[in-house]
């Protein structure tokens, strides 16, 4: 914390500090009063080892429409480059400045498709005071859509099945968060259990999930020094001996700030 | 058990305790012949569940036991958090030892009739609940099956009342009307009292344990952010109609005929791709559906992917993994009632039952009716013949 800072940053940070301290705000690191500096964070997460065969998963429910598709498990996703792909990498400081500009530029809403028997995408952020969710259904089967966040209003949704030429408006629903969360929160269906997928509900829009060749960026920190989280599905708190518990902090300056690369040993994912 | 195990250590106010214990012992051993124990009074325990071992330390324990007893108080002297519209009076006859108080006034109905089973802290986890299957409601998660609310929506005051006047038909839960209304007011009071106490102490595992919050814990705080949000929502349905069913109109079943109209309309409405009622009470309504591992939200985090992780994560709970089983019509026994015409069974079909895999047909917070609210009866009357039974 402290420790890692420059003598600048201390300065910037100072009115912030004071301010947060003097709320009771139990934040677990310094708030930096006003920046009109902004930085992005950058980095590629690469799965040191050879990448493993995505299990087929068992298709016994409404066979005729799924058993088609070859559904696999997304537990882990490795691209053909080793890029380790499905990461979650989030701001974990409370209470930051968010850039104005991303409130414009964010689209308004964040979709869950059930296309295909599965969900797309499976891994989803939500900003969760400007988006809202919209859970939709692509296939001519009914699906169910089933997630209990902490502290926030249960989901267990069935959406219609779609009809031929026709844009049936049951298979649509518009879901509002109403709480931060501090790890993804796992989603069902009922119906389905294959289906799996995870949304990561933040009061702020830093949060990035790693693309199938390992990389991330979140765009537009506030300079600053902040604390970051990374959390992957099979392994929780994506904990690394430079990342312990899945935590690291950066000393965000303006543009890009990049991490590198960034080994995770197979041995990390093995089921036991 | 496993009921004594984590509370010495992480007791709340131990000093305090002790010092009240050391008292108690002296005032009673002045009155008390050999044989005669000094009074302990109860604890609520820290909800470690789904927990590993070790994995909160003492400090983080301490600091969310002593925030859970500043803002709730205890077994014996319960307190109302600021804001959460608990009512005191109420929960005075519900709290404290069964043996009530000296001027005959109430006390202690919980634990005369209901801690043996759901546990002093509400966990469901009473002495007895080893032995029963389903297990009692925990009420720590908030989350309560039989409401005429909508999906995710949390029960009205008179959902919880109806369940005590009923009792649970197929479970060990018996009907406690023989109970004064007052009374029965009393321990509604004190389940939404647990129960938001209970999400609140999640809030504070969320908080110290995983986020890692830095201590001690601001107690405003932990009102704005964990007391009032679940006060609100149990506030919700009571203020706002919109937020409890309101069901379509019934069609009539006056004559023999028009009965068997509604019932093959259920039929056909039951199978239907739309409600999928066949997924998992099966197409004769046996509960024998397609699905076959079904788990309700108080089970779900005992079972992992592999056998061995669920072997791993149910040791970690005091009562064991246990399977959810669709209802089979033809016994005709149904937890949550009939209801007047079918209503009870109306809302479960119209908002799904709470905290299970069961959804609901009607329309929930911004979800649409996958099937109109009118044809809901129908399903209604079709799983009522099931067991040959009349709304």
């Amino acid at each position: 914390m402290g420790k890692r800072f420059t003598r600048r940053d201390l300065l910037v940070a100072s009115a912030g500090a004071t301010a947060g301290l003097a709320t009771g705000l139990a934040v677990p690191h310094v708030v930096i009063a006003q920046s009109d500096q902004w930085g992005d964070l950058v980095g590629r997460l690469v799965y040191d080892g050879n990448p493993p065969e995505r299990k087929k998963l068992k298709v016994d429910k409404d066979v005729d429409c799924c058993g088609k598709f070859d559904i696999r498990d997304e537990s882990l996703m490795v691209g053909p480059d080793h890029g380790l792909a499905n990461v979650f990498v989030y701001l974990r400081s409370r209470k930051v400045q968010i850039a104005p500009e991303l409130a414009e530029s964010a689209p308004k809403q964040v979709v869950l498709d059930n296309r295909d028997c599965i969900f797309k995408p499976h891994c989803m952020a939500i900003w969760y005071p400007q988006q809202e969710y919209a859970i939709i259904n692509s296939d001519p089967i009914a699906q169910n859509v089933a997630f209990s966040p902490l502290g926030d209003t249960p989901a267990n949704i069935i959406l219609a099945p779609i009809k031929e030429g026709q844009d049936d408006p049951n298979t649509r629903a518009t879901w509002r968060f109403n709480r931060a969360q501090i790890v993804p929160v796992p989603i069902a269906c009922n119906y389905h259990p294959w289906e799996s997928a995870f949304v990561l509900p933040r009061d702020n829009p830093y949060v990035a999930i790693t693309a199938m060749d390992g990389t991330f960026r979140i765009a537009k920190l506030p300079v600053g020094t902040w604390e970051f989280q990374a959390w992957q599905e099979r392994v929780g708190y994506l904990d690394l001996p430079q990342w312990p518990k899945g935590r690291f902090e950066v000393a965000i300056r303006p543009g890009v700030n990049d991490l590198g690369t960034i080994r995770v040993p197979a041995a990390r994912f093995e089921r036991k | 058990m496993a009921a004594g195990r984590c509370r010495r250590p992480f007791g709340p106010g131990q000093a305090g305790y002790r010092a009240f214990g050391h008292l108690a012992a002296l005032a009673l051993g002045s009155l008390c012949l050999a044989g005669c124990v000094a009074y302990q009074p109860p604890q609520f325990e820290l909800n470690l569940e789904g927990r590993p071992k070790g994995s909160v330390s003492r400090e983080q324990a301490e600091a969310i036991t002593k925030m859970l007893e500043r803002l709730f108080g205890t077994p014996d002297q319960p307190r109302v958090p600021e804001g959460s519209g608990l009512d005191a009076e109420l929960l005075a006859m519900a709290a404290g030892p069964p043996t009530g108080d000296p001027q005959g006034g109430v006390r202690g109905l919980f634990r005369r009739h209901c801690a043996t089973c759901h546990g002093i802290s509400g966990d469901g986890a009473g002495p007895t609940a080893l032995v029963l299957d389903p297990s009692p409601r925990d009420f720590r998660r908030g989350i309560f099956k039989y409401t005429s609310t909508k999906a995710g929506i949390k029960p009205l005051k008179s959902d919880l009342r109806r369940t005590l006047l009923r009792g649970v038909p197929g479970t060990a839960m018996p009907s406690f009307a023989q109970l004064a209304p007052r009374e029965l007011d009393a321990l509604v009071e004190y389940v939404k009292y647990l129960s938001i106490r209970g999400e609140t102490e999640l809030y504070l595992l969320e908080q110290v344990v995983d986020e890692e919050v830095r201590l001690p814990l601001d107690k405003d705080m932990v009102l704005d952010e964990g007391v009032l949000p679940v006060a609100r929502a149990w506030d919700a349905p009571e203020q706002d109609p919109g937020l409890r069913i309101e069901p379509g109109p019934r069609p009539p079943i006056d004559t023999p005929q028009q009965l068997a109209d509604s019932i093959a309309k259920g039929r056909a409405l039951y199978a239907s791709k739309e409600a999928q009622c066949v997924k998992c009470h099966g197409p004769n309504g046996d509960g024998k559906g397609e699905e076959e591992e079904l788990y309700d939200d108080w089970n779900k985090p005992k079972k992992g992917v592999t056998p061995q992780q669920t072997a791993e994560l149910a040791r970690r709970f005091k009562l064991p993994l246990q399977r959810l089983r669709p209802r089979d019509f033809r016994q005709g026994t149904f937890r949550g009632g009939i209801g007047p015409q079918g209503r009870y069974l109306y809302d479960r079909i119209y908002a799904g039952i709470k905290g299970t895999p069961m959804p609901g047909l009607g329309p929930g917070p911004g979800s649409k009716a996958v099937i109109p609210p009118e044809d809901i009866w129908h399903i209604v009357d079709y799983v009522l013949s099931l067991s040959r039974k009349n709304p």
